[in-house]
């Protein structure tokens, strides 16, 4: 059996005092293929209690679609100011409004940065109406959560590597950790300092948390859910039960995203 | 918590996975680590290989081991490969205690056509048929396949594993609803609140510990399942209760 003080209190009251998980990957309401049971704010914010995460980075499904729904996203950050942070999502198939969109954002209070969803939108993170966000979170060294796909025509790591070759500011966490493409992402987290490796779907591939530490260092990784979608416990539990040290678990669970999200608490 | 997991399989697969277990003694270890108990496993070569040359690896694999009970890969029993009769003599002299059927890989109708004389066996014998719901067989995927099976063997025990991730609720409740001896592995149940969700409209005796090694990493179903919003009954009837009863009902 392992030896973890983290993995025993997790056991025993399925959180941990000392190990407060930031969620930096979720998303909020109901979505078009998925029967959700818990999409609300509030139903999200009770999961988030009872596995210890502290806090969640998200960006609405509905934002995913259509980017006026990007402000209503203040809403809750307002009425939930210490449990949620928000990504404002970029849709590169509207780009007259992509100026709009960061004027508005620039307003805005409770956002880290952007949301990148190619593969979903069809655009790769490399065209031109990604630019303008690109330049704007790199002058304003903010957070982009990119998906990437191993083998992605939009958001592969290969694409991330181009973007993080040209853009050394703006941290760009590549979601899902490009996923089925692991040693080239783990490669392009360790060359760039500002790319890290975000877990959502990806942490159930057994091994691979290992993989990932030996490869790119705890200190790149990031814990994320899909929150709704994921159980958070679910998560969690693959990186308690990983071949690691409590000093890794405790970067990928929480120290990272802390540091990350110093400037916008 | 007693853990009995219903989705293990072990082996040397022609795609290498991360992390394996090249033999049974190796899984034993693994499931120490993490705390099964018991499983009920595949040899990767079952599926790989021939499954006649497969099955008779995972007998010789887990003779010995109590805590390892092994499920035999079937085919349509027309071609002779694999009889009636020699499923009949591993259920009663091995540690066999499910067939499983691989008809991606193994190239074969999954119908009453092919498998009459074998659903018959199965259903009679209360015997479970365990299948990945990632199989397909002619064009016809997934669910659909799920559902084609069942309304052919209604009364069959057929043990669904790996179901997606991204939930898949609208796919199954329909056919949980309809077919009561179908059940579900949550090796791939990690949509937030689903377990409690089908818990509370469906009652827990339909839902299956599984991990999914070596593919995914057990821990996650572990703590998964330890907090999951349910009652401490209803968790341990996942965790292991169900899958005992089934096997009880078996007439080897």
């Amino acid at each position: 059996m392992i030896k973890s003080s983290l993995l025993k209190e997790f056991i025993e009251t399925g959180k941990c005092r000392s190990c407060p998980v930031i969620d930096m990957h979720q998303h909020m309401g109901p979505f078009q293929g998925i029967y959700l049971p818990n999409s609300s704010a509030e139903a999200m914010i009770r999961t988030m209690d009872r596995c210890g995460v502290k806090m969640g980075v998200f960006c609405s499904h509905a934002a995913l679609i259509d980017p006026e729904e990007n402000v209503k996203m203040v809403d809750v950050i307002e009425k939930y100011p210490n449990r949620f942070r928000a990504y404002w999502c970029i849709n590169p198939n509207y780009p007259e409004r992509i100026e709009d969109d960061l004027e508005r954002f620039s307003r805005m209070r409770g956002f880290v940065g952007f949301k990148f969803l190619s593969d979903y939108h069809k655009y790769p993170i490399t065209g031109a109406n990604y630019k303008p966000a690109l330049e704007y979170a790199d002058e304003n060294e903010l957070l982009i959560l990119m998906h990437t796909w191993g083998g992605s025509p939009y958001d592969s790591p290969a694409h991330v590597e181009k973007i993080a070759k040209k853009y050394h500011k703006v941290k760009i966490l590549m979601g899902h950790s490009g996923f089925g493409e692991w040693e080239k992402s783990i490669q392009v987290a360790r060359d760039y300092p500002n790319v890290y490796l975000e877990l959502t779907a990806a942490v159930r591939v057994n091994g691979l948390i290992e993989l990932m530490v030996k490869g790119a260092g705890s200190e790149k990784i990031l814990f994320g859910t899909d929150l709704p979608w994921f159980d958070p416990h679910h998560g969690i539990g693959c990186i308690l039960y990983s071949r690691i040290t409590d000093e890794d678990r405790h970067n990928i669970l929480h120290r990272n995203a802390e540091r990350m999200l110093q400037p916008f608490l | 918590m007693r853990l009995f997991d219903c989705n293990i399989s072990f082996g040397r697969p022609m795609i290498k996975p991360l992390r394996y277990s090249e033999t049974a003694r190796d899984l034993l270890k693994e499931m120490d680590y993490y705390g099964i108990d018991e499983a009920i496993v595949y040899h990767a070569r079952q599926k790989d290989d021939s499954p006649d040359v497969g099955n008779r690896i995972l007998l010789e694999e887990i003779r010995g081991f109590d805590r390892l009970h092994g499920t035999l890969a079937i085919l349509p029993p027309q071609t002779g490969e694999i009889t009636i009769e020699n499923l009949i003599e591993s259920l009663r002299s091995e540690n066999v205690c499910a067939f499983r059927a691989f008809p991606s890989e193994h190239r074969y109708l999954m119908s009453r056509v092919s498998l009459k004389p074998l659903y018959g066996l199965m259903v009679e014998r209360n015997i479970p048929l365990f299948i990945s719901a990632d199989e397909s067989c002619c064009g016809i995927s997934r669910w659909r396949l799920i559902e084609m099976i069942l309304s052919e063997a209604p009364d069959l025990t057929l043990i669904v594993t790996d179901h997606g991730c991204w939930g898949e609720d609208r796919f199954f409740r329909p056919l949980i609803e309809k077919y009561e001896h179908l059940y579900l592995d949550i090796s791939g149940y990690h949509m937030d609140g689903g377990i409690s969700d089908f818990c509370r409209k469906y009652g827990a005796d339909r839902l299956l510990f599984g991990t999914g090694y070596p593919h995914l990493n057990p821990g996650g179903t572990i703590l998964m399942l330890m907090h999951a919003d349910i009652t401490s009954r209803e968790r341990e009837m996942i965790a292991s209760g169900n899958l005992e009863r089934i096997l009880r009902r078996i007439k080897a």
